[in-house]
Protein backbone atom coordinates (compact mmCIF):
# COMPACT_ATOMS: atom_id res chain seq x y z
CA UNK A 1 0.00 0.00 0.00
CA UNK A 2 1.49 3.25 -0.67
CA UNK A 3 1.86 6.05 1.64
CA UNK A 4 -0.22 8.39 0.76
CA UNK A 5 -3.30 5.84 0.57
CA UNK A 6 -2.45 4.99 4.13
CA UNK A 7 -2.29 8.61 5.14
CA UNK A 8 -5.70 8.68 3.57
CA UNK A 9 -7.04 5.82 4.98
CA UNK A 10 -5.76 7.35 8.42
CA UNK A 11 -7.48 10.62 7.87
CA UNK A 12 -10.87 8.82 7.31
CA UNK A 13 -10.84 6.75 10.35
CA UNK A 14 -9.53 9.93 12.28
CA UNK A 15 -12.57 12.01 11.26
CA UNK A 16 -14.35 9.31 11.75
CA UNK A 17 -13.78 9.13 15.44
CA UNK A 18 -13.71 12.55 15.75
CA UNK A 19 -17.39 12.82 14.58
CA UNK A 20 -17.91 10.15 16.82
CA UNK A 21 -17.04 12.09 20.16
CA UNK A 22 -18.29 15.26 18.83
CA UNK A 23 -20.39 15.11 16.07
CA UNK A 24 -23.92 16.90 15.34
CA UNK A 25 -26.91 15.49 16.64
CA UNK A 26 -29.58 16.01 14.52
CA UNK A 27 -32.42 13.24 15.86
CA UNK A 28 -35.41 14.45 18.38
CA UNK A 29 -37.20 12.03 20.25
CA UNK A 30 -40.46 12.32 18.87
CA UNK A 31 -43.26 12.05 20.38
CA UNK A 32 -41.68 12.86 23.63
CA UNK A 33 -39.81 15.81 21.83
CA UNK A 34 -42.09 17.75 18.99
CA UNK A 35 -40.07 20.69 17.10
CA UNK A 36 -41.60 24.08 16.92
CA UNK A 37 -42.45 25.06 13.47
CA UNK A 38 -41.71 28.61 11.57
CA UNK A 39 -43.76 31.14 11.08
CA UNK A 40 -45.88 30.95 7.97
CA UNK A 41 -45.80 26.84 8.29
CA UNK A 42 -48.90 25.23 6.03
CA UNK A 43 -50.14 22.54 8.38
CA UNK A 44 -53.99 22.44 9.12
CA UNK A 45 -56.24 24.82 8.02
CA UNK A 46 -58.47 27.06 10.70
CA UNK A 47 -62.06 28.18 8.95
CA UNK A 48 -63.30 31.05 10.46
CA UNK A 49 -67.51 30.88 9.98
CA UNK A 50 -68.26 34.76 10.19
CA UNK A 51 -65.44 36.27 8.31
CA UNK A 52 -66.47 33.72 5.12
CA UNK A 53 -67.84 35.41 2.45
CA UNK A 54 -68.84 31.97 0.78
CA UNK A 55 -67.12 33.45 -2.14
CA UNK A 56 -66.01 29.58 -3.28
CA UNK A 57 -62.41 30.89 -4.45
CA UNK A 58 -60.87 28.11 -2.02
CA UNK A 59 -62.99 25.23 -3.80
CA UNK A 60 -62.20 26.70 -7.19
CA UNK A 61 -58.36 26.79 -6.57
CA UNK A 62 -57.71 23.65 -4.93
CA UNK A 63 -55.22 21.04 -7.05
CA UNK A 64 -56.50 18.08 -5.10
CA UNK A 65 -60.03 18.37 -5.00
CA UNK A 66 -59.76 18.82 -0.88
CA UNK A 67 -61.89 21.90 -0.52
CA UNK A 68 -65.35 21.63 -1.23
CA UNK A 69 -68.48 23.76 -1.13
CA UNK A 70 -71.02 22.55 0.82
CA UNK A 71 -74.86 23.01 0.81
CA UNK A 72 -75.17 25.10 4.18
CA UNK A 73 -78.97 23.89 5.14
CA UNK A 74 -79.67 25.82 8.15
CA UNK A 75 -78.61 28.57 6.79
CA UNK A 76 -80.15 27.91 3.04
CA UNK A 77 -83.24 27.65 5.11
CA UNK A 78 -83.33 30.88 6.65
CA UNK A 79 -82.27 33.10 3.73
CA UNK A 80 -84.32 30.94 1.49
CA UNK A 81 -81.56 30.55 -0.80
CA UNK A 82 -78.88 28.25 -1.48
CA UNK A 83 -75.93 29.34 0.86
CA UNK A 84 -72.66 27.25 0.38
CA UNK A 85 -69.76 26.82 2.40
CA UNK A 86 -66.74 25.01 2.18
CA UNK A 87 -65.37 22.22 4.17
CA UNK A 88 -61.82 20.04 3.66
CA UNK A 89 -61.24 16.75 3.32
CA UNK A 90 -57.64 15.76 4.83
CA UNK A 91 -57.57 12.30 3.15
CA UNK A 92 -56.46 14.58 -0.13
CA UNK A 93 -55.25 17.51 1.07
CA UNK A 94 -51.91 17.93 0.37
CA UNK A 95 -51.05 21.60 1.73
CA UNK A 96 -50.61 23.68 -0.83
CA UNK A 97 -51.63 26.32 0.94
CA UNK A 98 -53.50 28.15 -2.24
CA UNK A 99 -56.97 28.28 -0.72
CA UNK A 100 -55.55 30.25 2.24
CA UNK A 101 -53.48 32.42 0.16
CA UNK A 102 -56.75 32.98 -2.35
CA UNK A 103 -59.13 33.49 0.48
CA UNK A 104 -59.73 37.07 0.39
CA UNK A 105 -61.25 37.82 3.94
CA UNK A 106 -58.44 35.84 5.53
CA UNK A 107 -60.94 33.70 6.35
CA UNK A 108 -58.70 30.44 5.97
CA UNK A 109 -55.29 30.83 8.33
CA UNK A 110 -52.52 28.32 8.65
CA UNK A 111 -52.16 26.40 11.52
CA UNK A 112 -48.78 24.57 12.58
CA UNK A 113 -50.44 21.14 12.99
CA UNK A 114 -49.67 18.19 11.51
CA UNK A 115 -49.21 15.44 13.13
CA UNK A 116 -52.91 13.88 13.78
CA UNK A 117 -53.73 10.37 13.45
CA UNK A 118 -57.14 8.94 12.73
CA UNK A 119 -58.62 5.99 12.96
CA UNK A 120 -61.04 6.08 9.95
CA UNK A 121 -60.95 7.50 6.70
CA UNK A 122 -64.77 9.43 7.76
CA UNK A 123 -62.82 11.40 10.32
CA UNK A 124 -60.57 12.94 8.02
CA UNK A 125 -63.35 14.81 6.23
CA UNK A 126 -64.56 17.97 7.88
CA UNK A 127 -67.81 19.25 6.36
CA UNK A 128 -68.28 23.01 7.46
CA UNK A 129 -69.92 22.67 10.51
CA UNK A 130 -66.42 20.63 12.03
CA UNK A 131 -64.35 22.95 10.04
CA UNK A 132 -64.98 25.77 12.02
CA UNK A 133 -64.43 24.00 15.32
CA UNK A 134 -60.53 24.37 14.61
CA UNK A 135 -57.77 21.83 14.11
CA UNK A 136 -57.40 18.99 16.28
CA UNK A 137 -54.97 19.04 18.97
CA UNK A 138 -52.50 16.16 18.73
CA UNK A 139 -52.56 13.58 21.54
CA UNK A 140 -49.03 12.34 22.91
CA UNK A 141 -48.95 9.91 25.58
CA UNK A 142 -47.07 12.50 27.85
CA UNK A 143 -46.93 16.11 27.04
CA UNK A 144 -43.65 16.82 24.52
CA UNK A 145 -40.80 18.82 24.78
CA UNK A 146 -40.95 21.66 22.58
CA UNK A 147 -37.80 22.05 20.65
CA UNK A 148 -36.99 24.45 18.16
CA UNK A 149 -34.10 24.25 15.55
CA UNK A 150 -31.48 26.74 16.01
CA UNK A 151 -29.53 27.35 12.34
CA UNK A 152 -25.40 27.21 13.80
CA UNK A 153 -22.49 27.68 11.93
CA UNK A 154 -20.74 25.70 13.88
CA UNK A 155 -23.07 22.49 13.87
CA UNK A 156 -25.23 23.32 11.26
CA UNK A 157 -28.40 22.71 13.03
CA UNK A 158 -29.23 21.85 16.59
CA UNK A 159 -32.70 21.46 18.84
CA UNK A 160 -32.87 23.38 21.71
CA UNK A 161 -35.66 23.89 23.98
CA UNK A 162 -38.70 26.33 22.82
CA UNK A 163 -39.27 27.84 25.92
CA UNK A 164 -35.97 28.72 26.44
CA UNK A 165 -35.25 26.54 29.48
CA UNK B 1 -18.18 -25.43 -24.79
CA UNK B 2 -21.20 -23.96 -23.79
CA UNK B 3 -23.50 -22.05 -25.63
CA UNK B 4 -23.43 -17.92 -24.76
CA UNK B 5 -27.21 -18.30 -23.77
CA UNK B 6 -25.74 -21.33 -21.14
CA UNK B 7 -23.45 -18.77 -19.55
CA UNK B 8 -25.40 -15.65 -19.36
CA UNK B 9 -28.10 -15.25 -16.68
CA UNK B 10 -30.66 -12.76 -16.49
CA UNK B 11 -30.78 -10.97 -12.81
CA UNK B 12 -33.28 -9.43 -11.47
CA UNK B 13 -32.53 -6.29 -9.21
CA UNK B 14 -35.69 -4.67 -7.60
CA UNK B 15 -37.59 -2.52 -7.33
CA UNK B 16 -36.66 -2.19 -4.03
CA UNK B 17 -36.38 1.23 -2.56
CA UNK B 18 -32.49 1.14 -1.33
CA UNK B 19 -31.21 -1.00 -4.27
CA UNK B 20 -32.76 0.38 -7.58
CA UNK B 21 -35.52 2.78 -6.55
CA UNK B 22 -38.76 2.19 -7.94
CA UNK B 23 -37.71 0.27 -10.68
CA UNK B 24 -35.97 -2.77 -11.62
CA UNK B 25 -33.34 -3.30 -13.87
CA UNK B 26 -33.29 -6.33 -16.16
CA UNK B 27 -29.67 -7.42 -16.30
CA UNK B 28 -27.43 -10.20 -18.21
CA UNK B 29 -24.83 -11.79 -16.56
CA UNK B 30 -21.76 -13.27 -17.56
CA UNK B 31 -19.80 -14.46 -14.40
CA UNK B 32 -20.19 -11.28 -12.41
CA UNK B 33 -19.74 -9.19 -16.07
CA UNK B 34 -22.69 -7.17 -17.11
CA UNK B 35 -23.94 -8.14 -20.72
CA UNK B 36 -26.65 -6.39 -21.09
CA UNK B 37 -28.37 -4.07 -18.28
CA UNK B 38 -31.94 -2.92 -19.28
CA UNK B 39 -33.73 -0.72 -16.97
CA UNK B 40 -37.07 -1.24 -16.53
CA UNK B 41 -38.61 1.94 -15.63
CA UNK B 42 -42.09 1.42 -13.76
CA UNK B 43 -44.85 3.73 -12.90
CA UNK B 44 -44.70 5.75 -10.13
CA UNK B 45 -46.10 9.22 -11.21
CA UNK B 46 -46.94 8.61 -14.60
CA UNK B 47 -49.32 10.97 -16.71
CA UNK B 48 -48.66 13.98 -15.49
CA UNK B 49 -48.66 15.28 -18.68
CA UNK B 50 -52.31 13.46 -19.28
CA UNK B 51 -53.77 15.12 -15.90
CA UNK B 52 -52.60 18.54 -16.51
CA UNK B 53 -54.87 18.60 -19.57
CA UNK B 54 -57.55 18.36 -16.73
CA UNK B 55 -56.49 20.60 -14.26
CA UNK B 56 -56.42 24.26 -14.05
CA UNK B 57 -53.10 26.26 -14.68
CA UNK B 58 -52.56 26.98 -11.10
CA UNK B 59 -53.50 23.90 -9.91
CA UNK B 60 -50.81 22.15 -12.00
CA UNK B 61 -47.82 23.92 -10.39
CA UNK B 62 -48.12 21.40 -7.42
CA UNK B 63 -48.76 18.85 -9.88
CA UNK B 64 -45.55 19.04 -11.74
CA UNK B 65 -43.65 19.15 -8.45
CA UNK B 66 -44.41 15.64 -7.84
CA UNK B 67 -42.63 13.49 -10.11
CA UNK B 68 -38.61 14.94 -9.23
CA UNK B 69 -39.38 15.09 -5.32
CA UNK B 70 -35.63 15.88 -4.19
CA UNK B 71 -35.86 18.76 -6.95
CA UNK B 72 -39.51 20.79 -7.08
CA UNK B 73 -38.34 24.28 -6.97
CA UNK B 74 -36.74 23.32 -11.38
CA UNK B 75 -40.36 21.92 -12.27
CA UNK B 76 -41.81 25.13 -10.71
CA UNK B 77 -39.92 27.47 -11.93
CA UNK B 78 -39.78 26.43 -15.75
CA UNK B 79 -43.34 25.42 -15.65
CA UNK B 80 -44.14 28.73 -14.55
CA UNK B 81 -41.61 30.71 -16.90
CA UNK B 82 -43.44 28.82 -19.56
CA UNK B 83 -46.58 29.93 -18.36
CA UNK B 84 -45.58 33.67 -18.51
CA UNK B 85 -44.42 33.57 -21.80
CA UNK B 86 -47.84 32.40 -22.50
CA UNK B 87 -49.08 35.32 -20.73
CA UNK B 88 -46.55 37.73 -22.26
CA UNK B 89 -45.74 38.60 -18.42
CA UNK B 90 -42.44 39.03 -16.07
CA UNK B 91 -42.12 38.77 -12.70
CA UNK B 92 -40.14 41.71 -10.92
CA UNK B 93 -36.86 41.97 -10.17
CA UNK B 94 -37.14 40.92 -6.30
CA UNK B 95 -39.12 37.78 -7.44
CA UNK B 96 -36.79 37.03 -9.57
CA UNK B 97 -33.75 37.11 -6.97
CA UNK B 98 -36.10 34.97 -4.61
CA UNK B 99 -36.97 32.54 -7.53
CA UNK B 100 -32.65 31.99 -7.76
CA UNK B 101 -32.51 31.77 -3.81
CA UNK B 102 -35.03 28.97 -3.49
CA UNK B 103 -33.55 27.39 -7.17
CA UNK B 104 -30.29 27.18 -5.30
CA UNK B 105 -30.87 26.06 -2.08
CA UNK B 106 -32.59 23.49 -3.65
CA UNK B 107 -30.09 22.33 -5.77
CA UNK B 108 -27.66 22.40 -2.49
CA UNK B 109 -30.32 19.94 -1.10
CA UNK B 110 -30.82 17.91 -4.24
CA UNK B 111 -27.20 17.26 -4.33
CA UNK B 112 -26.90 16.34 -1.10
CA UNK B 113 -29.45 13.82 -1.31
CA UNK B 114 -27.88 12.07 -4.56
CA UNK B 115 -24.96 12.16 -3.02
CA UNK B 116 -26.41 10.60 0.23
CA UNK B 117 -27.74 8.00 -1.77
CA UNK B 118 -24.98 7.10 -3.68
CA UNK B 119 -22.88 6.79 -0.42
CA UNK B 120 -25.44 4.39 1.01
CA UNK B 121 -25.49 2.70 -2.65
CA UNK B 122 -22.10 2.09 -2.65
CA UNK B 123 -21.93 0.62 1.14
CA UNK B 124 -20.78 3.89 3.21
CA UNK B 125 -23.98 5.07 5.51
CA UNK B 126 -21.89 7.45 7.10
CA UNK B 127 -21.87 9.36 3.88
CA UNK B 128 -25.36 8.71 3.56
CA UNK B 129 -25.95 10.15 7.35
CA UNK B 130 -23.84 13.19 6.48
CA UNK B 131 -25.52 14.27 3.70
CA UNK B 132 -28.99 13.59 4.72
CA UNK B 133 -27.98 15.69 7.89
CA UNK B 134 -26.69 18.39 6.44
CA UNK B 135 -29.49 18.67 4.00
CA UNK B 136 -31.61 19.13 6.66
CA UNK B 137 -30.30 22.87 7.64
CA UNK B 138 -30.99 23.75 3.76
CA UNK B 139 -34.44 22.36 4.26
CA UNK B 140 -34.94 24.66 7.47
CA UNK B 141 -34.20 27.24 5.65
CA UNK B 142 -36.67 26.62 2.42
CA UNK B 143 -39.28 25.72 5.22
CA UNK B 144 -38.84 28.95 6.47
CA UNK B 145 -39.43 30.96 3.21
CA UNK B 146 -41.98 28.81 1.91
CA UNK B 147 -43.39 27.28 4.63
CA UNK B 148 -43.14 23.39 3.53
CA UNK B 149 -40.02 21.34 3.66
CA UNK B 150 -40.45 20.02 0.02
CA UNK B 151 -43.36 20.87 -2.23
CA UNK B 152 -42.91 24.49 -1.97
CA UNK B 153 -45.38 25.68 -4.79
CA UNK B 154 -43.43 28.74 -3.99
CA UNK B 155 -43.21 30.35 -7.79
CA UNK B 156 -46.38 31.73 -9.04
CA UNK B 157 -47.44 32.93 -12.46
CA UNK B 158 -45.82 36.93 -11.79
CA UNK B 159 -43.99 36.62 -8.66
CA UNK B 160 -43.30 34.11 -5.32
CA UNK B 161 -45.53 33.87 -3.07
CA UNK B 162 -43.48 34.77 0.05
CA UNK B 163 -41.03 37.46 0.75
CA UNK B 164 -37.96 37.01 2.70
CA UNK B 165 -38.70 36.62 6.20
CA UNK B 166 -36.44 39.17 8.68
CA UNK B 167 -33.05 37.93 9.64
CA UNK B 168 -33.12 34.97 6.87
CA UNK B 169 -29.62 36.37 5.70
CA UNK B 170 -27.95 36.09 8.26
CA UNK B 171 -29.14 32.49 9.18
CA UNK B 172 -28.45 31.74 5.78
CA UNK B 173 -25.08 32.99 6.07
CA UNK B 174 -24.72 30.72 9.01
CA UNK B 175 -25.55 27.71 7.25
CA UNK B 176 -23.38 28.37 4.67
CA UNK B 177 -20.26 28.79 6.71
CA UNK B 178 -20.76 25.63 8.72
CA UNK B 179 -21.05 23.66 5.02
CA UNK B 180 -17.86 25.27 4.28
CA UNK B 181 -15.84 24.35 7.08
CA UNK B 182 -17.55 21.00 6.72
CA UNK B 183 -16.64 20.12 3.38
CA UNK B 184 -12.60 19.26 4.59
CA UNK B 185 -14.20 16.81 6.44
CA UNK B 186 -16.14 15.27 3.26
CA UNK B 187 -13.04 15.19 1.65
CA UNK B 188 -10.87 13.60 4.65
CA UNK B 189 -13.81 10.71 5.62
CA UNK B 190 -15.55 10.09 2.07
CA UNK B 191 -14.46 11.55 -1.37
CA UNK B 192 -10.29 10.84 -0.55
CA UNK B 193 -11.31 7.95 0.58
CA UNK B 194 -9.66 5.20 -0.94
CA UNK B 195 -12.32 2.56 -0.95
CA UNK B 196 -14.75 5.49 -2.08
CA UNK B 197 -12.10 6.31 -5.14
CA UNK B 198 -11.58 2.49 -5.82
CA UNK B 199 -15.05 2.34 -5.94
CA UNK B 200 -15.67 5.03 -8.00
CA UNK B 201 -12.28 6.07 -10.41
CA UNK B 202 -12.58 4.87 -14.00
CA UNK B 203 -15.61 2.97 -13.43
CA UNK B 204 -18.53 3.97 -15.91
CA UNK B 205 -16.46 5.97 -18.11
CA UNK B 206 -18.80 8.66 -20.18
CA UNK B 207 -16.83 10.06 -23.21
CA UNK B 208 -17.70 13.66 -24.26
CA UNK B 209 -18.33 12.82 -27.59
CA UNK B 210 -21.45 10.06 -26.40
CA UNK B 211 -21.94 12.15 -24.01
CA UNK B 212 -23.30 14.65 -26.18
CA UNK B 213 -24.57 11.91 -29.15
CA UNK B 214 -26.76 10.57 -26.44
CA UNK B 215 -28.64 14.33 -25.43
CA UNK B 216 -27.50 13.37 -21.86
CA UNK B 217 -27.81 16.38 -19.56
CA UNK B 218 -26.75 18.21 -16.30
CA UNK B 219 -23.89 17.33 -13.72
CA UNK B 220 -23.62 13.97 -15.65
CA UNK B 221 -23.17 15.91 -18.98
CA UNK B 222 -20.60 18.26 -17.10
CA UNK B 223 -18.69 15.73 -15.96
CA UNK B 224 -17.21 14.53 -19.51
CA UNK B 225 -16.24 17.92 -20.23
CA UNK B 226 -19.12 19.52 -21.83
CA UNK B 227 -19.62 22.93 -20.28
CA UNK B 228 -23.30 23.15 -20.52
CA UNK B 229 -25.33 24.49 -18.44
CA UNK B 230 -29.04 26.16 -18.54
CA UNK B 231 -28.06 29.01 -16.19
CA UNK B 232 -25.32 30.37 -19.11
CA UNK B 233 -26.62 28.92 -22.12
CA UNK B 234 -29.99 30.71 -21.68
CA UNK B 235 -30.07 32.18 -18.24
CA UNK B 236 -33.29 33.01 -16.57
CA UNK B 237 -34.27 34.44 -13.00
CA UNK B 238 -31.22 36.25 -11.66
CA UNK B 239 -28.75 34.26 -13.42
CA UNK B 240 -27.67 37.08 -15.71
CA UNK B 241 -26.52 39.57 -12.99
CA UNK B 242 -24.92 36.59 -10.76
CA UNK B 243 -21.64 35.20 -11.58
CA UNK B 244 -20.78 31.94 -11.29
CA UNK B 245 -18.57 29.52 -12.94
CA UNK B 246 -20.04 26.45 -14.92
CA UNK B 247 -18.61 23.13 -13.37
CA UNK B 248 -17.01 20.69 -15.33
CA UNK B 249 -14.65 17.59 -15.12
CA UNK B 250 -12.94 15.75 -17.50
CA UNK B 251 -12.60 12.05 -16.33
CA UNK B 252 -16.29 11.30 -17.18
CA UNK B 253 -16.20 8.40 -15.09
CA UNK B 254 -18.72 8.01 -11.44
CA UNK B 255 -16.05 9.76 -9.69
CA UNK B 256 -16.33 12.60 -11.46
CA UNK B 257 -19.92 12.67 -11.68
CA UNK B 258 -19.84 12.72 -8.02
CA UNK B 259 -17.35 16.06 -7.55
CA UNK B 260 -19.29 17.90 -10.21
CA UNK B 261 -22.01 17.94 -7.66
CA UNK B 262 -19.95 18.82 -4.47
CA UNK B 263 -18.23 21.25 -6.26
CA UNK B 264 -21.67 22.72 -7.55
CA UNK B 265 -22.88 23.19 -3.78
CA UNK B 266 -19.87 25.43 -3.33
CA UNK B 267 -20.30 27.27 -6.35
CA UNK B 268 -24.56 27.39 -5.77
CA UNK B 269 -23.43 28.42 -1.90
CA UNK B 270 -21.61 31.50 -3.69
CA UNK B 271 -24.69 32.03 -5.43
CA UNK B 272 -26.84 32.48 -2.57
CA UNK B 273 -24.29 35.17 -0.56
CA UNK B 274 -24.59 37.28 -3.80
CA UNK B 275 -28.46 36.62 -4.06
CA UNK B 276 -28.65 37.96 -0.50
CA UNK B 277 -26.18 41.13 -1.12
CA UNK B 278 -27.59 42.17 -4.19
CA UNK B 279 -31.36 41.40 -3.76
CA UNK B 280 -33.50 44.59 -4.93
CA UNK B 281 -36.26 46.00 -3.09
CA UNK B 282 -39.41 46.25 -4.73
CA UNK B 283 -42.32 44.29 -5.35
CA UNK B 284 -42.42 40.56 -5.39
CA UNK B 285 -45.92 40.72 -7.53
CA UNK B 286 -46.27 41.45 -11.13
CA UNK B 287 -48.29 44.64 -11.12
CA UNK B 288 -50.83 43.60 -13.49
CA UNK B 289 -52.05 41.37 -10.63
CA UNK B 290 -51.27 43.20 -7.56
CA UNK B 291 -53.70 45.80 -9.57
CA UNK B 292 -56.79 43.35 -8.65
CA UNK B 293 -56.18 43.31 -5.07
CA UNK B 294 -58.05 45.58 -3.01
CA UNK B 295 -56.06 48.09 -1.75
CA UNK B 296 -56.40 47.49 2.23
CA UNK B 297 -55.30 43.69 1.61
CA UNK B 298 -52.40 45.14 -0.95
CA UNK B 299 -51.06 46.48 2.51
CA UNK B 300 -51.39 44.00 5.03
CA UNK B 301 -49.90 41.74 2.10
CA UNK B 302 -47.01 44.06 1.95
CA UNK B 303 -46.46 44.37 5.53
CA UNK B 304 -46.78 40.54 6.25
CA UNK B 305 -44.63 39.94 2.59
CA UNK B 306 -47.08 37.21 2.03
CA UNK B 307 -48.84 37.53 -0.90
CA UNK B 308 -52.68 37.09 -1.56
CA UNK B 309 -54.13 35.49 -4.76
CA UNK B 310 -55.93 37.89 -7.13
CA UNK B 311 -59.23 35.89 -7.86
CA UNK B 312 -58.61 35.27 -11.61
CA UNK B 313 -55.61 32.74 -10.22
CA UNK B 314 -58.74 30.41 -9.64
CA UNK B 315 -59.47 30.37 -13.16
CA UNK B 316 -56.79 31.89 -14.64
CA UNK B 317 -57.08 31.96 -18.72
CA UNK B 318 -54.07 32.32 -20.72
CA UNK B 319 -54.08 32.92 -24.55
CA UNK B 320 -53.79 30.47 -27.34
CA UNK B 321 -50.44 30.03 -28.46
CA UNK B 322 -47.35 27.68 -27.23
CA UNK B 323 -44.43 28.56 -25.49
CA UNK B 324 -41.30 26.18 -24.06
CA UNK B 325 -38.94 27.06 -21.70
CA UNK B 326 -36.47 25.64 -19.49
CA UNK B 327 -34.44 25.67 -16.73
CA UNK B 328 -31.06 24.06 -15.22
CA UNK B 329 -32.84 22.22 -12.10
CA UNK B 330 -30.20 19.55 -10.00
CA UNK B 331 -30.23 16.98 -11.81
CA UNK B 332 -30.03 18.52 -15.52
CA UNK B 333 -32.04 20.02 -17.62
CA UNK B 334 -35.87 20.52 -17.55
CA UNK B 335 -38.28 21.61 -20.03
CA UNK B 336 -41.59 22.58 -20.37
CA UNK B 337 -43.56 22.96 -23.08
CA UNK B 338 -47.62 24.54 -23.23
CA UNK B 339 -49.59 25.00 -25.52
CA UNK B 340 -52.84 26.80 -25.11
CA UNK B 341 -56.29 26.91 -26.98
CA UNK B 342 -57.62 30.02 -24.79
CA UNK B 343 -59.17 27.44 -21.92
CA UNK B 344 -58.76 27.65 -18.52
CA UNK B 345 -56.47 24.07 -18.63
CA UNK B 346 -53.84 23.59 -21.39
CA UNK B 347 -54.49 21.86 -23.94
CA UNK B 348 -51.58 20.16 -24.03
CA UNK B 349 -48.14 19.74 -21.70
CA UNK B 350 -45.28 18.26 -22.21
CA UNK B 351 -42.55 17.87 -19.83
CA UNK B 352 -38.77 16.87 -20.49
CA UNK B 353 -37.52 16.18 -17.16
CA UNK B 354 -33.31 15.28 -17.16
CA UNK B 355 -33.57 11.70 -15.08
CA UNK B 356 -35.88 10.74 -18.59
CA UNK B 357 -32.84 11.69 -20.84
CA UNK B 358 -30.13 10.09 -18.48
CA UNK B 359 -31.90 6.84 -18.22
CA UNK B 360 -30.20 6.22 -21.47
CA UNK B 361 -26.66 5.65 -19.57
CA UNK B 362 -27.96 2.42 -17.31
CA UNK B 363 -27.52 0.93 -20.75
CA UNK B 364 -24.37 2.51 -22.07
CA UNK B 365 -22.13 2.46 -19.00
CA UNK B 366 -22.70 -0.82 -17.50
CA UNK B 367 -21.69 -2.88 -20.35
CA UNK B 368 -18.87 -4.55 -19.49
CA UNK B 369 -19.00 -3.39 -15.77
CA UNK B 370 -19.06 -5.50 -13.03
CA UNK B 371 -22.11 -6.39 -11.10
CA UNK B 372 -20.65 -4.66 -8.31
CA UNK B 373 -20.17 -1.56 -10.10
CA UNK B 374 -23.74 -1.11 -10.87
CA UNK B 375 -24.62 0.42 -7.60
CA UNK B 376 -22.02 2.79 -7.94
CA UNK B 377 -23.08 4.03 -11.70
CA UNK B 378 -26.31 4.09 -10.75
CA UNK B 379 -25.91 6.43 -7.43
CA UNK B 380 -23.58 8.57 -9.49
CA UNK B 381 -26.42 9.40 -12.34
CA UNK B 382 -28.45 10.38 -9.35
CA UNK B 383 -31.35 9.25 -11.57
CA UNK B 384 -34.75 9.49 -9.65
CA UNK B 385 -36.90 6.75 -11.08
CA UNK B 386 -40.54 8.84 -10.57
CA UNK B 387 -39.02 11.93 -13.34
CA UNK B 388 -38.23 9.47 -16.03
CA UNK B 389 -42.05 7.94 -15.76
CA UNK B 390 -43.89 10.87 -16.00
S1 LIG C 1 -54.08 23.40 1.13
FE1 LIG C 1 -54.18 23.06 -1.09
S2 LIG C 1 -54.91 20.96 -1.28
FE2 LIG C 1 -55.34 21.57 0.83
S3 LIG C 1 -57.42 22.31 0.74
FE3 LIG C 1 -56.09 24.09 0.45
S4 LIG C 1 -55.89 24.32 -1.76
FE4 LIG C 1 -56.70 22.26 -1.35
S1 LIG D 1 -63.16 30.55 3.03
FE1 LIG D 1 -62.48 32.39 1.94
S2 LIG D 1 -62.23 31.72 -0.19
FE2 LIG D 1 -63.44 30.15 0.84
S3 LIG D 1 -65.56 30.71 0.47
FE3 LIG D 1 -65.00 31.65 2.43
S4 LIG D 1 -64.27 33.69 1.89
FE4 LIG D 1 -64.30 32.53 -0.01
Amino acid sequence: MSVSRAIRHAKAILTGFKYLLAGPRLTIMYPDEVQELPEGYRGMIEYDWDSCIKCSLCAMVCPADAMKMYVSREESEREGKVVKRPGINYTRCIFCGFCVDICPTDSLKFTKVHDVAYYTYEEQIYPPVEFRKGVPKPLYFREPRRVRAVLDERRGMRYEPADGS
Amino acid sequence: MSSPEEKELELLIGPQHPASGHMRLVARVDGDVVVELRPNIGYVHRSVEKLAEVKKYLQIIPLVERPSLADTTANNLAYVMALEKLLGIEAPERAKYLRTLLAEINRIHSHLYGLGIHGVMIGSSTAYMWCFGDREPFLELAQELTGARLTYSYIVPGGVRRDLPAGFGERAEKVLRYMENRMKDYFDLYFNNPVVRARLEGVGTLSREDAIRLGVTGPNLRASGVAYDVRRADPYAAYPELEFDVITEEAGDSFARVMVRVREIVESMGIIRQVLRKIPEGPILHENYEKLIPPKTREVMKRKGIIKFPSVFANLRVPAGEAISRVEGGRGEVVFHIVSDGKPSPYRMRMVTPSFRNVILFEHLTKGARVADIPAIYGSLDYFPPEADR
